[in-house]
């Protein structure tokens, strides 16, 4: 992300901000989250209206070929459809701001209200799924580097590989054929049991198998990229330094590489967050988890664009928001990162 | 001057090499032996069962054998028959067809875009390049997945092109970015300086210069598109957004999973399931081929 400077040209505003550095960076990165929000929404705006779908069909069904010329244009005013389609974005704009987002073609209500009680059970999977996988990548990477070439490593690549390649929703299908059909372990679908959403035991018992497949769709990538960073530090020079100090390869690793490899684990944390989401919609889609991923394909199946759009805006902020949180965090535990406002020669 | 006598010297370090040695005639031997034969030789099968179905299908993929819905594999039916009684041996190489033009298809339009945008991206200049960008950007923030869902939730019922379009438009991004920081790093070296001041013009530019610099760096990428959008063609079937169950393929036949695992019919999860990650690896493997080794260094731990 830019840092917003050029847009702080004004020099009594970068007075005011030299002083308060912390306001500055705020104010930068509230830029930066605005600006890219609305592209987002233009572009997401553009994208479901430019489509070839009938949205009056979609929210009218069938009773749309009793409906006369008047009637059709009173619809099309009444879902925002009238105009050209800047006046409709600005229209939608407007109104997304005071948070009426349209109806949703499907089940007629607010979209908002349909979305608002399934973002948590999606925020619960979707994290405790993004905090293991990075965890278990971490440990695997480190494994990996501990022994390059050994028999960890090349069991962990072989394996890692594979398993990369299984289609998420294939290796969903098989763990439910396997530990809730045939075995009957593990329940195969929901987010709880009915009338045990406050159970705390259910609801791990209903996250374990989404997870899995969360966690097997998405671990090798990252523990993969993790390796080969660790890999590239362990041949620099210092590497060498801290062993003839007397270091053993496990301190050298965690106090070292991995320390120095920690910027790049949170860029690309920041980078993973969509592909994370792909993968809870995806699992949430196979063990029909009510969540807003399964809200979104469910949605795709019945062209409730209305929906979709909020969807789509709401998952795109999260990873602006994400990505924005990844470069402070960066700046913080990798001071080289840091911009300083003050050049060299202005000291 | 007396002679020198070679005995009272000593020669030191006789393992000291200041640079690796310099191989420079390869045989052609060690080259071969690197290619992953076993992926070579599978996918060469699937891909000709596919092409041959007409010879190697034993039964009509468009029929529905009702007297025989649910069958475990036999030696009638090879890979049992699915819940609407069609036999899977004969559905599997027919809709790895589509499956495999999918991916072909999707590789060709992911390529075209991504350096079609890379390169007018590392070509433009510098306020260009940060808007071009933004958008590359703006659009990674929004989930693969989701993106598709959005332009196939507009979309009506699917066909193999319409799909495979929808595919390519959500996954060139990062091939894109990949053709852009090439074509940065190539538009400033002296060759195309020459090339310029010599009056060549910008499509002669892209086409002898900037082409043939970046492919080796965006040929991995590229035949991994094509497990990718096999993987997308197969999700987006199975989620039942994808094609439609009439337009066979891997993925439009696994989406009568959910309806296997009612009746437990495991032959009709793991067969096609088998093809297509048979597929995914020996693809992916063939790709790895591409990649340069960066780890010559000997490791310091």
């Amino acid at each position: 992300m830019s840092n917003g400077a050029d847009i702080l040209q004004n020099k009594r505003w970068s007075m005011i901000f030299r002083q308060h550095p912390l306001l500055e960076k705020i104010l930068n990165n509230l830029l930066i989250l605005v600006g890219s929000i609305f592209v987002l929404s233009i572009i997401v705006f553009v994208f479901a209206r430019l489509s070839p779908g009938d949205p009056l069909l979609a929210f009218y069904g069938d009773a749309l070929e009793f409906m006369g010329p008047a009637e059709l244009d009173a619809a099309r005013a009444r879902l925002g459809l009238d105009g050209p389609i800047y006046i409709q974005y600005i229209h939608w704009l407007a109104n997304a701001a005071t948070g009426n987002f349209g109806l949703s073609l499907q089940y007629k209500i607010p979209a908002m209200d349909v979305i608002s009680p399934l973002i948590v059970n999606t925020l619960i999977l979707g994290i405790t799924g993004y905090i293991l996988v990075f965890t278990l990548a971490i440990l695997v990477a480190i494994g990996c580097a501990l022994h390059e070439d050994g028999l960890f490593d090349r069991i962990a690549c072989q394996l890692g590989t594979m398993i990369y390649f299984i289609p998420a929703f294939w290796l969903g299908l098989c763990l439910v054929l396997i530990f809730s059909i045939n075995l009957n372990w593990l329940p195969s679908s929901g987010a709880y049991d009915f009338g045990m959403s406050g159970n705390l035991v259910n609801r791990i018992e209903h996250l374990i198998l989404p997870l899995t497949i969360m966690i097997g769709s998405h671990i090798w990538y990252y523990a993969y990229m993790i390796r080969n960073k660790l890999l590239d530090e362990n041949r620099k020079d210092y590497v060498l330094l801290a062993k003839a100090k007397g270091l053993s390869k496990s301190e050298i690793i965690w106090k070292h590489s991995l320390r120095n490899v920690a910027p790049t684990i949170i860029n690309l944390m920041a980078i993973s967050i969509p592909h994370v989401l792909s993968g809870t919609a995806i699992a949430e889609a196979v063990f029909n988890y009510p969540g807003i991923g399964n809200m979104a394909v469910i949605a795709a199946k019945y062209h409730d664009y209305n929906l979709l759009m909020l969807l789509v805006l709401i998952s795109g902020s999260i990873v602006i928001i994400a990505s924005i949180v990844a470069y402070s965090i960066n700046e913080v535990v990798d001071p080289r990162m840091k911009d300083t406002g003050v050049t060299v020669w202005e000291k | 001057m007396g002679e020198i006598d070679l005995s009272s010297f000593e020669i030191v370090g006789t393992g000291y090499k200041t640079q690796d040695e310099i191989v420079l005639k390869k045989s052609l031997l060690p080259a071969l032996k690197k290619l992953p034969w076993l992926s070579i030789i599978v996918l060469s099968i699937i891909v000709s069962g596919c092409v041959f179905a007409d010879h190697i299908s034993n039964h009509d993929p468009t029929m529905y054998y009702l007297d025989h819905i649910n069958e475990p594999p036999s030696h009638e039916f090879y890979f049992g028959t699915d819940s609407m009684g069609r036999d899977l041996y004969s559905i599997i190489w027919y809709g790895g067809r589509t499956s495999l033009m999918v991916g072909m298809l999707g590789m060709v339009l992911v390529t075209l875009i991504g350096i079609t945008y890379g390169s007018i991206n590392g070509m433009v200049n510098t306020r260009g390049d940060l808007l071009l960008q933004r958008i590359v950007e703006v659009f990674h923030c929004i989930p693969t997945l989701l993106l598709a869902l959005l332009l196939l939730g507009t979309l009506g019922k699917q066909s193999v092109l319409s799909l495979t379009v929808v595919i390519a438009i959500v996954s060139w991004f990062a091939l894109a970015r990949i053709v852009r920081s090439e074509v940065r790093q190539i538009r400033n070296n002296e060759y195309v300086l020459a090339a310029k001041t010599m009056g060549s013009e910008f499509p002669h530019l892209v086409r002898v210069h900037l082409i043939p610099n970046i492919i080796p760096a965006i040929m991995f990428v590229v035949i991994s598109s094509i497990s990718a959008c096999i993987t997308m063609e197969a999700t987006l079937s199975f989620l039942g957004i994808g094609l439609p169950l009439d337009i066979l393929s891997w993925g439009s036949i696994l989406s009568l999973a959910n309806r296997a695992l009612l009746t437990n019919t495991w032959w009709v999860i793991i067969f096609p399931g088998i093809f297509l990650i048979a597929t995914l690896t020996c693809i992916s493997s063939i790709a790895n081929t591409f990649r340069k080794d960066t780890n010559k260094k000997p490791n310091r731990l």
